[in-house]
Order: C-alpha cells, then sequence, then structure tokens
C-alpha cells in the first residue's frame, strides 16, 4: 500500500479529511495502541472516531485507490452517523468488526445486504468484510456460500479476486464428509480460474497472486501433483513480470515474499537468490531479504549461508518478528543436525516472546514455540 | 489453514519495506501520515474535530 497506492495523487484531496495515522505493529511504542485496537491482520485499515475512541470502520488486507476512497467514504458517513438504514445497520457492523465481534459482525453484515437496495454501492465491501468475518468465525460453508453466490455480481471489479480465493480457501476447510463440499470447491476453482483470465479487471497484485495460493492449494487438495506445478509456475512468471514493472526497489521487494513462496513450492528455491541478494543490496536496513535469503538457503541445504543470511537478518530485526528469525535459525541448526544449537535458539525465542509487551505478547506463538522445543531432543 | 497460508502470504505482499531503506526514486505517499504517535493523532483530531485513518502495518 505505502509503495503503490498511499502514493496515488487523487487521494491529495483527501488530506484534511482525516488526521494520518501509521501504526508500526512491530514497534513496542505501539504496543499501548494495540492493546486498545488489536490488529489480527496485515495490513489493517481503521477509521476511528476521535470523539469516543472507538472503530467506525475495519479493512483488512490491500486496496486499490478506488476502493480506498470508498472506504473513506464510508469511515466519514460511519463516524457521521449519516446515511439510509442500510448503512446504518453498515456501520454497526463496521463498528463491531472493528471489535474483532466477527460472529455478531457477519449478523449485521447480512442485515445490511439483505436491506440494501439493488444497486448499493456500499455491496463489494460489505460482502469483503463478511466473508473475512465469516472465516474467522469458522463458518466455512457460509463463507464459501456466500462467495460463490456474489461472485457472479462482482466477477467484473476489483473485488473478485478477494471473494474467489477466500471463497476457495473457506471450501476447502471444509470436512471430507460435508456433502457440499465438493460443487463448492469446483465451482468456485472455476471461479477463481476467470478472474486469473480476466486480465482486464484492475485489482490489486496482490490479490491477484492470493488467487494464485489458493489455487495451488485446491490442487494440493486434489493430490494433482502436475497441477500444482503449474499453477505455481504461473504464479511465479506473473509476480516476475510484476516485479519487472516496478519503478523502484521498495516497490519490487513486495513482490520477493510470494516470489519465494512461489519459488519454494516449485522447489526452485535457487530462483530465489538473486532477487533476495538485490533486495539486501539496495535496501541495507531491511530484515526481510536476510530472513528470506536464510530460509532459500535452508532450503537449499547451504546450511552456513542460511545461518549467516540469520544473522544479518537479526542484526535488524525487532519485535514480533523476530521470533518467526529465531525458530527458522533453529529449523537450520535442527537440518544441520546441531540439536544443541537448535534447542539454544528456541529457548531464546522463547525468551524473547515472554518479554513482549501486552499487545504485542502472543499466547498462541508463545505456545507454539514450546511445542517446538518439547520436540526438539 | 489454507486460508491463513493466503491471508499471510497475500498481507506479506500487500505490507511494504523499511522506511530506512527508502531510496531517492521512490515515489512518497501523498498523505501526511504520522508516524507511530497515537497519542498525538487522537489529539489533533479532537482539536481538529476529524477523524483518524490508521492503517496498521508491518516491515514484512
Amino acid at each position: 500500500m505505502k509503495a503503490f497506492v498511499f502514493t496515488d495523487k487523487a487521494l491529495a484531496r483527501r488530506t484534511g479529511q482525516f488526521v494520518w495515522l501509521a501504526i508500526d505493529t512491530e514497534k513496542a511504542v505501539n504496543a499501548p495502541f494495540l492493546t486498545k485496537f488489536p490488529v489480527q491482520v496485515w495490513p489493517s485499515f481503521y477509521v476511528l472516531d476521535a470523539s469516543s475512541e472507538t472503530v467506525a470502520l475495519r479493512w483488512v488486507g490491500g486496496a486499490t485507490v478506488p476502493q480506498l476512497q470508498k472506504i473513506l467514504d464510508d469511515g466519514q458517513a460511519a463516524v457521521g452517523g449519516r446515511g439510509r438504514a442500510s448503512e446504518q445497520v453498515l456501520a454497526r457492523a463496521d463498528r463491531l468488526y472493528g471489535e474483532g465481534k466477527n460472529k455478531e459482525a457477519a449478523e449485521a453484515y447480512r442485515e445490511a445486504l439483505a436491506n440494501a437496495p439493488r444497486a448499493w454501492p456500499r455491496y463489494a465491501r460489505t460482502v469483503e468484510s463478511l466473508l473475512f468475518a465469516l472465516q474467522a468465525s469458522h463458518e466455512s460453508e457460509a463463507c464459501a456460500t456466500t462467495a460463490r453466490e456474489a461472485f457472479t455480481r462482482l466477477r467484473r471489479t476489483a473485488s473478485a479476486a478477494n471473494v474467489a480465493a477466500s471463497g476457495l480457501g473457506c471450501a476447502l476447510e471444509l470436512p471430507a464428509e460435508n456433502p457440499r463440499r465438493a460443487d463448492l470447491v469446483a465451482s468456485l476453482e472455476e471461479d477463481a480460474r476467470r478472474v486469473l483470465v480476466d486480465k482486464d479487471v484492475p485489482m490489486a497484485a496482490d490479490d491477484r497472486s492470493s488467487v494464485f495460493i489458493s489455487l495451488f492449494d485446491a490442487r494440493g487438495d486434489a493430490k494433482d501433483e502436475e497441477g500444482k506445478k503449474r499453477v505455481a509456475s504461473a504464479w511465479a512468471s506473473f509476480l516476475e513480470g510484476e516485479a519487472a514493472r516496478a519503478k523502484s526497489p521498495e516497490a519490487r521487494a513486495v513482490f520477493d515474499s510470494h516470489r519465494l513462496s512461489a519459488y519454494l513450492d516449485l522447489q526452485e528455491p535457487e530462483r530465489a537468490i538473486p532477487m533476495l541478494e538485490a533486495s539486501e543490496r539496495d535496501l541495507p536496513d531491511d530484515y526481510n531479504p536476510p530472513a528470506r535469503l536464510a530460509a532459500a538457503y535452508k532450503a537449499m541445504k547451504r546450511y552456513d549461508d542460511a545461518l549467516a543470511a540469520s544473522d544479518r537478518a537479526l542484526v535488524k530485526a525487532y519485535g514480533p518478528r523476530k521470533l518467526l528469525i529465531l525458530q527458522t535459525r533453529a529449523d537450520i541448526y535442527a537440518a544441520k543436525g546441531d540439536s544443541a544449537a537448535a534447542r539454544r535458539t528456541l529457548e531464546g525465542a522463547l525468551q524473547t516472546a515472554e518479554s513482549l509487551p501486552a499487545g504485542q505478547r502472543s499466547e498462541g506463538a508463545i505456545a507454539a514455540i514450546k511445542k517446538k522445543l518439547e520436540a526438539t531432543p | 489453514m489454507r486460508w491463513n497460508r493466503a491471508i499471510s502470504a497475500f498481507l506479506a505482499l500487500s505490507s511494504t519495506v523499511s522506511v530506512a531503506g527508502a531510496t531517492a526514486s521512490a515515489p512518497r505517499e501523498v498523505l501526511p501520515f504520522i508516524a507511530d504517535d497515537y497519542p498525538r493523532a487522537l489529539a489533533e483530531a479532537r482539536a481538529r474535530k476529524l477523524p483518524i485513518f490508521v492503517e496498521a502495518w508491518a516491515p514484512w
């Protein structure tokens, strides 16, 4: 968003309409904010009513400039309490969603949709928020069914990718004995393929990339190794094309994470090395390129190179992300056959996890490290 | 979960890189973001009677 959306001059007219705040959730200084407004997904966007310090609207994931404009319009309306009945219900749903009450939010989003006029301009945003609320509430069948129904209406919009990808993800979560599973997976996989074919529809590159991920998972679910490879290969080509068009090292490096995933899925980690070396050179203060290099070298079984890259990442890393780098480091030691070093690293990670301030501290992360420690001889 | 894999990966992509690593060629944000200072943003918003738009991000 910083590299592609917040640089768009069309947003300049919005300057005086909000106070703009950027919160790096990895920084300890922001822990009090995170205690008040827990962030579950990155990036997340909020419109806050400053008078009451309440969330008027929340949006998760990326957005195109037109989508962001709508979010800003809706946020203003929600704070001002303006709008017709469906907007009022939507504002209530957004408040619940912002408070992390996903089940209640899903009900309110459904109510807003049920009461909305035919060509409601907030339909797409409402559907996307509903899908996330349903997924977060583990209502997989409702999520998949909603996505299926909404896709027909949204297939030519910027929301198509998110709707298809999230719906397919939910369908794949359904238990094997669910009688609707096969039909939902098949139809949503078809929808997802349509999104990729329809290159004229403007949508964020990350949204399109998420469709590849869902399709890869769908082929994995079908135990179709050839199909998985085909999807991963097309995914890598797409990301390479996007990276080649990037106008700055920052904009290019935005694709590093997904490209690494695609190369790992293709079992060709060596393809990630040149791009990550370039990012490390161009962005010397960023811990991500060496952290990703450590993962790539580990997959190549070049353990000493992996540890050296991990060293460089740890010098620059801060906040909760350091835990992931330490866990990868422990995996490198374990793969190398050095269990003692793996244990020591995990013990260090546990200490770091337990020392994080409220708002950044995660009991789930602590439990995961403890579990890993127990499994390490 | 599969969804989580997709979500975490796309979120990583949506995220950004260290501002400290910015170069002169990088396009600039057009909105006047206050960085990492909620109390200041809140005070300013109350004084100007404006809502706050928050981008919660991580450098990965």
